[in-house]
């Protein structure tokens, strides 16, 4: 047994390695003064890389299941933890100067690597319970990184929306786990597949729509988004970063998972179900985008969207190999360019203290950089050439022509044109009108700093820092080169692809 | 040596170059623009004249690299002799323009980075031989344009540059869709072009063929632009800068006719076959339309915009006619040798055209026609230069635009007489517009605001004097000035002469200057020569349509080696 153990937990060093990094830097914090609790957040960033060793090593080898089968470290759960740790390491590089002088400061680091934690679990649960408790775990420390910024009331509501939202979704979803339980007698995905044929096809469909609940929350599915725009706009713009990019990954792995793994033949028709869901939340985010004025809620509608179009792969995912293979690249390219764009987003805040469309007015004079980084971003969401998200679209649009989506493929190649309007006019202020006038930046500045008087340290210092500039250079240089050379993800993928 | 590639990133090169300067130094700014531009231009003419021009079909200067292998995409660029015209008339136009734009003083970094890189893409998606390349091409050749005009356009430019975005985007997705389409049906899956023109996916497939051709249609009809999908092009002229203009109407719009030809009617001819009669109904209604709307523009930079939805329609017809497959070999050849010539004609003389027009804006700030009075006494040369582009443009012999629209109209007289009658009637109307046009901002005295009617006699004096442009300039200096002020059509001028303060200052206009000239003249020079010896272009272009890649699957080899031709 003693034996076993070690062997079993041989398998999930790059989980055991953040479960301890988490206990390490809670307490860390707390030993550090007020405003010089930077090194706990340069020390989780540390941590998060040394993760990916252990994971990388792996990716080379055979599939291994851990736990009685209840766990499975194969390529395409080692690809998502490798996608989620970056996304993790990125975020907390664009939160480091965003949040100093916090006390909460360090807490932060910790919660954004504990909510990693879970989506590595989650990428690589085969055992619905276990699917469950990851999702707890990401979520739960969500919670806290929306309602870190407790003296602003908007970040309060967020949380608290977030979370009632969760909790019911949450419940939900273990509604479902019962009804497939009761049916197949079993919560491990693989003997469901086995079982579930038999058994009362009205009974399965509902339980896999209970079960939908729960994952859509996470991928922000219509009309499980309902939460995302107050708790974007409302948590800290590099929280919103975070929650828009790593749960949405972990959510869509264990969606494909679940769907190929315990639903194969398409039972219950989840394909349709799943095209029909990727096309509804991908018109509805593209037309609310349209009327957004604060940069934060656009982007939040931006990102259902964006999930809309990752669904395009999963709903073609059984029929084409193309599928997997659209889903993971656009995941990837999404990655940086939705990253990228927060980060600017972050700068601008950071810069002018506001997240209005207004304050992008002139950019391209004041801050060619940053207005040239902003643009790049933006057309990568819209799927512009030679950037990340065009072969990405590129690939998903054929998955659904492939899989006998043609419908699916012109609802997508649609949005992808309406999305066009809402991106460009962000573009629009900063080039083509003059920078806003000094005094109207002023009144803003001057109302944002009334409302936060009660916490001057929050009010940061009016510079963007060096190392959030290099972020988004670095960010930036990813999603060029993944548009120009996208054979360098395509050839992960080749191992990636396999469930 | 990879030439294709080095002309193509020459520009891009030199536009992230000039990102590099600093802002106080404009003038190295325009310096490196000029020098990659000039070196682009010299990289184009030598692939133009290394072309085997015997077998100029054939892809020539190939080079193919793996890109993204395992979707099927390389990097093939190859020219022929369709492309390789089409490739040195964006790199001339490009030089022009910054040549012209010596005088921008607003964010001239910006300015010639983005002219440079639309450069980039014009002659990547000339070159491309793949389908995934061409598109990225195309789209890269939609950004900058979109800035253009939205930064450095006129007052509505925000809502021009969104519209000509949007719009362009559009088309430019359902393309996409068809190009996966085609990729998905080719076995094994590829985005090479000459590869699945060789497997004709779509053979015996006339719905899946249809839709394809649609997809296509909505991407290349409305950078074309035909009826009634070119609304985007107006508002996007009017408020472009000159430069942008030049090359939105000199090259971008080329991408449409371009891409008919190189890629739709290839890959699913059958289709081109079945909705041949579709096709040629569009392309009459632009002619038509185009020449009517034309007519009645009281702005003179619409009337050259609205010009070219005319023109372009003549490229829409051959491709029509082009498709038919019972049509004999010999009416099908010319009329997409037609086609192709129009682009090239069209992109030089309406180019010209737009700089003519960004000249006498600099000087007036309007656009107005009837702010113009007797220009060719003030500025003769500017004048002179202008009545030959309307020339060129109306289609008057020994120039381009003649050899163009003639032989679309001898390949369409031999399959529809009905639609040559048609399209005669958009060369009637064209050739009453310039004319109209001539009379009323360039002839007459600028000073006198009295409006005369003027006898029938006198108006066909200058109606013969105006046929021959060498002569033109004597013979209106001629007549006695007083006289030929107004004009005798029955068509009802817009606007009323109101000419009193503009019409002062069209007394003083200077005369066109030097930079100008140069930026000018060599697209009039290439009109005039193209029009006087258009045999070799002729020759090369269709040597290009009788060989593989394109020649097979036109039909045309066969027939043309049955008439003892090539082969």
């Amino acid at each position: 047994m003693q034996m076993d153990m070690s062997v079993e937990l041989g398998k999930i060093v790059p989980e055991l390695w953040l479960a301890m990094l988490v206990l390490i830097l809670i307490p860390m914090s707390t030993f550090l003064p007020g405003g010089h609790k930077q090194p706990v957040t340069w020390f989780a960033i540390g941590g998060l890389a040394t993760s990916l060793i252990p994971s990388a090593i792996y990716l080379g080898q055979p599939t291994r299941a851990a736990f009685g089968g209840t766990y499975l470290v194969d390529p395409f759960a080692i690809f998502l933890k490798l996608l989620c740790v970056v996304a993790s390491m990125v975020v907390l590089l664009i939160s480091l100067e965003h949040f100093r002088g916090w006390r909460a400061e360090g807490e932060i680091s910790a919660m954004v690597v504990l909510a990693t934690l879970g989506m590595e679990l989650l990428a690589g649960s085969t055992n619905l319970i276990l699917i469950a408790l990851s999702l707890q775990i990401i979520t739960v420390a969500s919670y806290i990184l929306v309602g870190m910024l407790k003296e602003e009331p908007r970040s309060g509501e967020a949380a608290l929306k977030f979370f009632l939202f969760a909790a019911t979704a949450g419940a939900v979803m273990l509604y479902g786990m019962s009804f497939i339980y009761g049916l197949t007698g079993s919560l491990s995905l693989i003997d469901i597949a086995q079982k579930l044929p038999g058994a009362n096809l009205a009974l399965v469909v509902l339980g896999l729509t209970l079960l939908l609940a729960g994952y859509g929350y996470e991928i922000t599915i219509f009309p499980f988004h309902a939460w995302v725009p107050d708790t974007y706009q409302g948590a800290a713009t590099p929280i919103a970063a975070f929650l828009s990019v790593g749960p949405k990954a972990a959510g869509l792995a264990v969606l494909v998972r679940t769907l190929l793994v315990a639903f194969p033949h398409e039972l219950s028709a989840w394909p349709e179900v799943v095209a029909v869901s990727a096309a509804v939340t991908m018109t509805f985010g593209n037309i609310v985008a349209l009327r957004q004025h604060d940069l934060k809620r656009l982007l939040a509608y931006s990102s259902i969207a964006q999930a809309g179009y990752l669904l395009m792969g999963v709903a073609s995912a059984g029929r084409d190999p193309l599928g997997i293979s659209g889903l993971l690249f656009y995941l990837v390219a999404y990655l940086f360019m939705n990253l990228g764009a927060f980060a600017v987003v972050t700068a601008i805040e950071q810069e002018k203290h506001s997240v209005e469309l207004t304050a992008y007015q002139g950019l391209a004079r004041e801050k060619p950089f940053l207005a040239l980084s902003l643009t790049l971003f933006l057309l990568s969401l819209a799927g512009i050439p030679p950037l990340g998200g065009f072969i990405g679209k590129t690939i998903l649009f054929g998955a659904a022509l492939a899989a006998n989506f043609w419908w699916l493929m012109l609802i997508a190649a649609i949005n992808t044109a309406i999305s066009l309007y809402y991106y460009a006019k962000v573009l629009a202020p900063m080039y083509l009108q003059p920078p806003a006038k000094s005094s109207q930046i002023d009144r803003e500045l001057a109302e944002r700093t009334n409302r936060l008087d009660a916490e001057p340290e929050l009010l940061v210092s009016g510079v963007v820092s060096p190392i959030l500039l290099a972020t988004i250079g670095l960010v930036e240089i990813v999603t060029l080169l993944i548009g120009v050379f996208p054979e360098l993800v395509l050839n992960m993928l080749r191992l990636a692809k396999q469930l | 040596m990879p030439l294709i590639s080095i002309t193509l990133f020459i520009p891009l090169l030199a536009g992230v170059l000039i990102l590099g300067v600093p802002k106080e130094r404009p003038d190295i700014m325009k310096v490196i623009a000029l020098v990659g531009s000039l070196l682009s231009l010299v990289g184009s003419v030598w692939l133009l004249f290394g072309l085997n021009w015997q077998r100029g079909g054939g892809l020539q200067w190939q080079e193919q690299t793996d890109w993204i292998p395992s979707l099927g995409a390389s990097y093939h660029l190859a020219i022929d002799g369709i492309s390789a015209p089409l490739i040195a008339l964006s790199a001339l136009l490009t030089v022009a323009v910054v040549i012209y734009s010596w005088q921008v003083k607003y964010r001239v970094k910006e300015y010639f980075f983005l002219f440079l890189l639309l450069e980039t893409g014009l002659l990547g998606v000339f070159a491309a031989q793949d389908l995934l390349l061409f598109y990225l091409f195309f789209e890269v050749s939609l950004v900058p344009m979109y800035f253009i005009i939205g930064v450095w356009g006129g007052e509505r430019r925000t809502y021009a540059a969104i519209k000509f975005f949007l719009y362009t985007r559009v088309g430019s997705l359902a393309m996409l869709l068809s190009f996966l389409a085609l990729y998905l049906t080719t076995n094994p899956h590829t985005f090479d072009l000459p590869t699945i023109i060789k497997a004709q996916p779509f053979a015996g497939n006339y719905w899946g063929g249809s839709f394809v051709l649609l997809g296509l249609f909505l991407g290349f009809a409305i950078k074309l632009p035909a009826f009634p999908l070119h609304s985007w092009l107006p508002d996007a002229h009017v408020e472009a800068p000159t430069g942008g203009s030049v090359i939105l109407a000199g090259a971008l719009l080329k991408l449409g006719g371009y891409g008919f030809i190189r890629i739709g009617l290839p890959t699913i001819p059958q289709a081109f076959n079945d909705w041949a009669i579709v096709i040629i109904i569009i392309a009459l209604i632009s002619i038509i339309y185009g020449a009517g709307v034309a007519l009645v523009q009281p702005d003179f930079k619409k009337l050259v915009a609205f010009s070219s939805i005319n023109h372009m329609g003549y490229v829409l017809l051959g491709v029509g006619i082009g498709g038919i497959q019972a049509a004999p070999a010999a009416a099908r050849l010319a009329a997409l040798n037609g086609a192709v010539l129009q682009m090239i004609s069209h992109g030089l003389i309406t180019g010209a055209l737009f700089f003519l027009v960004g000249f006498l804006y600099d000087r007036t700030h309007s656009h107005l026609i009837a702010d113009y009075k007797g220009l060719w006494n003030t500025m003769p040369v500017y004048s002179g230069l202008t009545a030959l582009a309307f020339f060129g443009s109306l289609g008057l012999p020994a120039l381009s635009g003649f050899v163009a629209e003639f032989q679309v109209f001898l390949g369409t007289l031999a399959v529809y007489p009905w639609a040559a009658a048609l399209a005669l009637i958009g060369v009637i109307v064209t050739t009453a517009m310039f004319l109209w046009t001539l009379q009323r901002m360039f002839l007459g005295s600028p000073p006198t605001t009295q409006v005369s009617v003027l006898s029938q006699a006198v108006f066909e004096d200058s109606w013969d004097g105006m046929l021959d442009p060498a002569s033109a300039p004597v013979a209106t200096n001629q007549l006695p000035t007083s006289a030929v002020i107004s004009t005798t059509l029955t068509i009802k001028r817009p606007q009323d002469v109101t000419a009193t303060d503009t019409g002062n200052n069209v007394k003083n206009l200077p005369e066109i200057k030097r930079r100008e000239l140069i930026a000018v003249v060599p697209l009039l020079i290439l009109t005039v020569l193209i029009g006087i010896v258009p045999g070799p272009l002729i020759g090369l272009i269709n040597a290009a349509l009788t060989t593989a890649p394109l020649g097979p699957l036109a039909g045309l080899i066969s027939a043309i080696a049955k008439a003892g031709g090539l082969h």
